[in-house]
């Protein structure tokens, strides 16, 4: 997703009633991270785990919240996505970076990367793909889940290599 | 001083302010010897207990949140003492029961017998640190606390022993909900 993008869609959900944005950085979210680091909005945990424990408690304080990752974070988190999150029917939003999109990506990448879709629809985390062109109506999407105290994923898909 | 004892004591000096507690045998307890709508029982997601307190003591400064720890959870994620000392939450109590065993899986070793979890923590700026072993060193601190800053750390060193107690009845949606609602 494009550097302006990102950094419209931290606007936006900000705007839109998530007061807190808690995680683990990574390239491919960097704009949307780095808008958020402008804005003092943003919160870096040691781990992802820890990063979803953070959260869930502000949730308790009824504060909405959304937790970064890169997708290798998201297998670091399954148990406590299940155990916590789903379990106690927490409104989270992820917002997870989907490394291994393209065939030619790192060989570290390339294994979550191609199970990454097939991950989500087991852990039953629904979500949804955002593309430069559909990032308002999908960031649309969460917060109508979140509301509903649905939790669901943004995935952000690492279109180039460096 | 077995965990049930341990726990009986410090929740004398705690009337209605919220309580995170680790799975495994502290939640049973807790949930036990006096279940409230201002406990949160974390039953699964171990380690998480203070990361959690720590989310609700930044979203609501005015009231001070405890963490009911144990040395087994707290080593799965010692991170999150990195995470508290950086934040400097000064509402949060994070008191640790430490058996230096596993007690809920079959009381299998940890390391807080030869690594102690105060000396982390003050390695992690927590403010105030204490360790104590008896009933009236535990109520003392908790006295003293009360015109202190956080984040401060109590480790409660107990000893293995005590049965399980009932699992928690409620739902885990109605645990959230209710400590919610109270908060």
């Amino acid at each position: 997703m494009k550097e302006s993008y990102q950094k419209q869609m931290f606007d936006y959900l900000h705007k839109m009633g998530i007061e807190n944005f808690v995680g683990v950085p990574d390239s491919t979210l960097k704009n949307f991270i780095q808008q958020g680091i402008d804005k003092k909005k943003i919160l870096i945990a040691s781990r992802e785990e820890e990063a979803i424990g953070i959260a869930a408690g502000m949730l308790l304080a009824k504060s909405p919240s959304l937790v970064f990752m890169q997708n290798a974070g998201l297998a670091n988190s399954l148990s406590t996505i299940a155990s916590l999150i789903q379990l106690y029917k927490f409104p989270l939003i992820f917002l997870i970076s989907w490394r291994g999109y393209l065939k030619n990506d790192a060989p570290e990448h390339q294994k979550i990367g191609k199970i990454q879709p097939e991950l989500l629809k087991t852990m039953k985390l629904e979500y949804k793909v955002l593309k430069n062109q559909n990032w308002k109506k999908m960031c649309d999407w969460a917060l109508k889940k979140s509301k509903k105290n649905i939790s669901c994923a943004l995935v952000i898909p690492r279109e180039f290599l460096d | 001083m077995i965990r049930k004892e341990a726990i009986e004591i410090v929740i004398e000096k705690i009337s209605m302010e919220p309580i995170v507690s680790a799975n495994g045998f502290i939640s049973r307890d807790l949930f036990n010897i006096d279940d409230k709508t201002t406990n949160f029982y974390m039953i699964g997601s171990m380690g998480l207990a203070s990361s959690i307190g720590l989310g609700i003591a930044l979203k609501k400064p005015k009231k001070r949140i405890f963490v009911f720890d144990g040395d087994g959870n707290i080593l799965m994620n010692l991170g999150s003492l990195t995470t508290i000392g950086k934040l400097q939450p000064k509402n949060l109590v994070h008191i640790v029961f430490d058996n230096s065993i596993h007690e809920s899986t079959g009381g299998q070793p940890t390391v807080s017998d030869t690594i102690p979890i105060e000396k982390i923590a003050k390695s992690c700026n927590y403010k105030q640190v204490f360790k104590a072993s008896n009933k009236n060193k535990i109520l003392k601190i908790l006295n003293d606390i009360k015109k202190k800053i956080g984040p401060i750390m109590i480790v409660v060193k107990i000893t293995k022993g005590g049965t399980a107690g009932k699992r928690i009845s409620i739902t885990p949606n109605k645990i959230k909900e209710q400590f919610t609602n109270n908060l």
